[in-house]
């Protein structure tokens, strides 16, 4: 795990996140635990559940860890695909892109 | 690979699943009620099927669909699976086996079978019960759109020529009874659980949902209760589950069809919703998805235009245009499960072989390789025998490093002849499996109800055995079934249940597979086969024979009882060539009949055709072998126990018990005079007929493994040998046949001409 940092860090989804995505997402999101994290998805074309499953878990580790997670951007695809399966993401936008 | 190596797999996995279809039905029609049989039968159809459209055979795809259509009613319990229904079922089962036959050998299934039984299965689906059982004629309904599956090649009525030029695509005719059916908009509640195989596949449950939203106006509730702590998660595992509502005018088959490639890796739930008083926090999901279809899942940019072509004809439809927007939503909804299905074909066959890893893992290997390799696997056990010999004669001063490698030799060829051997093992399913399928066509021949009850169909037996053994094993049950079982009026009027029975079992019995085939028929008409036997001058009209012989009778070449001759038995060439397949497989048969009770054929077959163990015995100087399996002990007989019986019969008394003693030298005409049993060995077997016997050998040599050589393919049937072998010095030794030696004993203490003669008298006749 990477040293424990104070500062923000930010991720870039990227743009087809699937079943093969889901373990790289897992690995990246466990070497920035313990810092604020700013998740761009604006370039998110399509999520599959697992992937949703990673994001979920990370959100609510993150929420343990009284660290900030937020969507800074994301695409209507991500969006839309967060409605589709039932997922409400509202409160984890960043409240200027918040509906 | 390339197409046709593929096809050919397709051909042999068709092969397995209309087994299980068949083994399936049959439970149903035992009275299984458990859906995973069910489940079992649909989902073998659903294979073929899927398999089937892939390789755009489209006669096997439209006649699978109906099937499946109607076993989808089974499955939902709107069809009550009933002996008629199941009837049906099983006939088309046939045609269904046919279909892939022609489809791999070319060839045609006659087509008015095949049409009628797409009727029968559509009035079955629409909840008709057939009436009887007998092919309905009835004037088929006015849904022309449904007839179509009938016949692939011919266009469908409905097919349109529109100004799209959409030309139609004969691949499946998917949706067709869905289309139809237009019901009032009710509220479908759908819990969808996928397990984590379904996305392993490439499924995706988002697209699934898409999918599904696409069915009517839909509220969804996703459950994360079951997603673990972040560090403790799987990425690829499945955590999540759903809990949808669903407000459609579509059936619940629609629904289900969405999940129709996925369904065997979640667990789905769909049930009309009655309370409307739902707890669970729903978000609805909006009609528009458009973004997701743009987010360019490849396989969908073509599907998702014809998709908004699909809606607003739908809504156009609302005005008046009907069967044009009917036309429009067939086109539209064909075009996509093209698509959809050629992938889930895919994942289907992925699917498969995740089953299969599941059941441990397996490999098609051709029979020939398999042969090659027991050949010389054989060859191996003659030649280490051979060097172990010469060793031993050579070896004066016992050098023990040579004899440890030897043995150690020994046990390797050993456990490789073994290894081999199990891999041409085989249960005997598949061939009893055809048989229920020849008791069902002929009994519909000539009128009659049977029931084919099958026992130990697990029961293992060489490869070679199996396959020699379905054709004498189907003239008899023709026989059973024609001339066997009464008719039903016969058989009420004779206080019997009018629906006959025959009962096919396979057991291991010492070292040998035992066949049985029982019917409660009449049982031989003792004195018809007499006189026929009389009539076609096969015995003298004054000739006096015990009821065994008269049954044996039958299996005199160019006899029959039948008074017509029928299309299905009764030529004359029936029983007599049974005989001769069971007996070049170095097998017997035996009949025992009671009249008016029925008759039963047993056949007793040795389980491997290659190898044996045996103890090799000297008998009046001959060098033979007799099978290890038959032989309970061996002992030195004493004079004491020596006890005379009769004329020339003796017994021997163990413990207490007399057991006959049979003089193998006497028997297989080795010496004329009885041999001196103190001065021999005597070998207690266990015979078919279950007692037991005291073979008198004059010395046992050793026991050893022996390679199996036929006797028939290289010389001739020697009554009361099995086979010969070659010993390790080169030489030539007779494995004995111990049930025929026994039974020619036992001849000789009935009359003075045994079995073993009449045998040969048989054997010269024919």
């Amino acid at each position: 795990m990477a040293s424990r940092k104070a500062q923000t860090e930010s991720l870039t989804l990227v743009s087809v996140l699937d079943l093969n995505e889901a373990s790289v997402l897992h690995g990246q999101l466990t070497n920035m635990r313990g810092t604020d994290l700013k998740i761009d998805a604006s370039g998110v074309e399509r999520v599959g559940v697992q992937c949703v499953q990673v994001l979920m878990a990370a959100a609510s580790a993150w929420e343990q860890d009284k660290k900030e997670f937020v969507f800074e951007k994301v695409s209507d695809a991500f969006r839309k695909t967060m409605q589709l399966i039932g997922i409400d993401i509202e409160h984890l936008l960043a409240k200027e892109i918040r509906q | 690979m390339d197409m046709n190596e593929i096809k050919e797999i397709f051909f042999q996995e068709c092969e397995e699943q209309l087994a299980e279809l068949e083994s399936g039905l049959l439970k149903l029609n035992d009275g299984d009620r458990d859906p995973e049989t069910v489940n079992a039968v649909f989902r073998a159809v659903h294979s073929i099927k899927g398999g089937a459209g892939a390789f755009g055979l489209d006669d096997l795809v439209s006649f699978a669909h109906v099937f499946e259509t109607t076993l989808d009613c089974v499955r939902s319990n709107k069809l009550e699976p009933s002996q008629d229904v199941l009837k049906v079922m099983l006939k088309s089962a046939d045609i269904l086996a046919d279909l892939v036959t022609a489809s791999r050998d070319g060839g045609s299934v006659e087509e008015g079978r095949s049409r009628g039984l797409v009727k029968e299965l559509e009035a079955l689906a629409r909840g008709e019960l057939p009436s009887g059982g007998a092919a309905p004629a009835e004037a088929p309904k006015p849904q022309p759109a449904k007839a179509a599956p009938a016949k692939a090649a011919a266009p469908a009525p409905a097919a349109p020529s529109d100004d799209s030029g959409f030309q139609p695509i004969p691949f499946t005719f998917e949706g067709f009874g869905e289309e139809e059916q237009t019901l009032e908009p009710s509220v479908f509640e759908v819990i969808f659980k996928p397990r984590r195989e379904l996305y392993a596949k490439g499924n995706e449950a988002a697209l699934l949902l898409r999918d599904l939203s696409r069915v009517g106006e839909m509220s969804i509730n996703c459950d994360v209760d079951q997603l673990p702590a972040f560090d403790k998660m799987d990425p690829e595992a499945a955590y999540f589950s759903w809990t949808i509502l669903v407000k459609t005018s579509k059936g619940e088959q629609d629904i289900r069809s969405v999940f129709e490639f996925a369904e065997w890796d979640c667990d789905l739930d769909v049930k009309v919703q009655e309370s409307t008083a739902e707890e669970l926090p729903m978000i609805p999901v909006p009609f528009d998805l458009s973004a997701l279809d743009d987010e360019g899942a490849e396989e969908d940019n073509e599907s998702s235009d014809d998709h908004s072509a699909m809606e607003s004809a739908a809504a156009a439809a609302v005005a008046a245009a009907e069967t044009a927007s009917n036309v429009t939503r067939l086109a539209a909804s064909r075009a996509e499960k093209k698509e959809s299905q050629a992938a889930a074909a895919a994942a289907a066959a992925a699917a498969n072989a995740n089953a299969n890893n599941s059941a441990g893992q397996t490999i098609r290997v051709d029979l020939d390789r398999v042969d090659r390799l027991i050949n010389l696997v054989g060859e191996l056990v003659i030649n280490q025998a051979m060097l172990s010999q010469s060793v031993i004669e050579n070896d004066n001063n016992g050098t023990s490093s040579i004899n440890m490698g030897l043995e150690e030799l020994q046990q390797l060829t050993r456990e490789i002849q073994d290894s081999v051997m199990a891999i041409r093992a085989q249960p005997v399913k598949p061939v009893f499996q055809r048989m229920s399928r020849i008791v069902r066509e002929v009994a519909d021949m000539v009128g009659k109800s049977i029931r084919l009850v099958t026992e130990g169909e697990n029961t293992e037996v060489d490869k070679t055995v199996i396959d020699k053994l379905a054709e004498p094993l189907t003239h008899m049950i023709r026989n059973a079934v024609d001339h066997g079982i009464e008719s039903p009026e016969k058989r009420e009027a004779a206080g019997k249940n009018p629906e006959g029975t025959v009962k096919l079992t396979a057991k291991h019995r010492s070292g040998r597979i035992v066949i049985e085939l029982v019917d409660d028929g009449a049982g031989i008409n003792r004195e018809r086969v007499r006189q026929k036997a009389i009539d076609n001058d096969l015995i003298a009209a004054d000739s006096n024979l015990t009821d065994e012989e008269i049954d044996n009778l039958i299996f005199m070449p160019g006899f029959s009882t039948a008074d017509k001759i029928s299309d299905i038995s009764g030529r004359g060439v029936g029983m007599d060539v049974v005989k001769r397949s069971i007996q070049a497989l170095g097998g017997r048969i035996t009949i025992s009949s009671r009249p008016g009770q029925g008759s039963t054929f047993t056949m007793s077959l040795p389980l491997t055709l290659a190898v044996l163990d045996g103890m090799v015995v000297t008998v009046a100087g001959q060098t033979l072998v007799v099978p290890l399996t038959a032989i309970v002990e061996t002992l030195q007989p004493e004079a004491s126990s020596i006890h005379s019986f009769g004329a020339n019969q003796r017994l021997i008394s163990i413990r207490n018990s007399f057991c006959p003693l049979v003089d193998v030298g006497r028997i297989l005409n080795f010496r004329g005079t009885q041999a001196n049993p103190v001065e021999g060995v005597a070998l207690l077997v266990e015979s078919e007929g279950g007692g037991q016997r005291a073979l008198m050998v004059d010395a046992i040599q050793g026991q050893r493994q022996v390679v199996i050589k036929s006797l028939e393919a290289n010389y001739t049937h020697v009554p009361g040998i099995a086979a010969a072998t070659i010993l390790g010095d080169g030489r030539v030794a007779l494995i004995l046949d111990v049930d025929a030696v026994v039974a020619a004993s036992r001849g000789q203490s009935l009359r003075q001409d045994g079995v073993l003669k009449s045998d040969m008298s048989l054997a010269a006749t024919g």
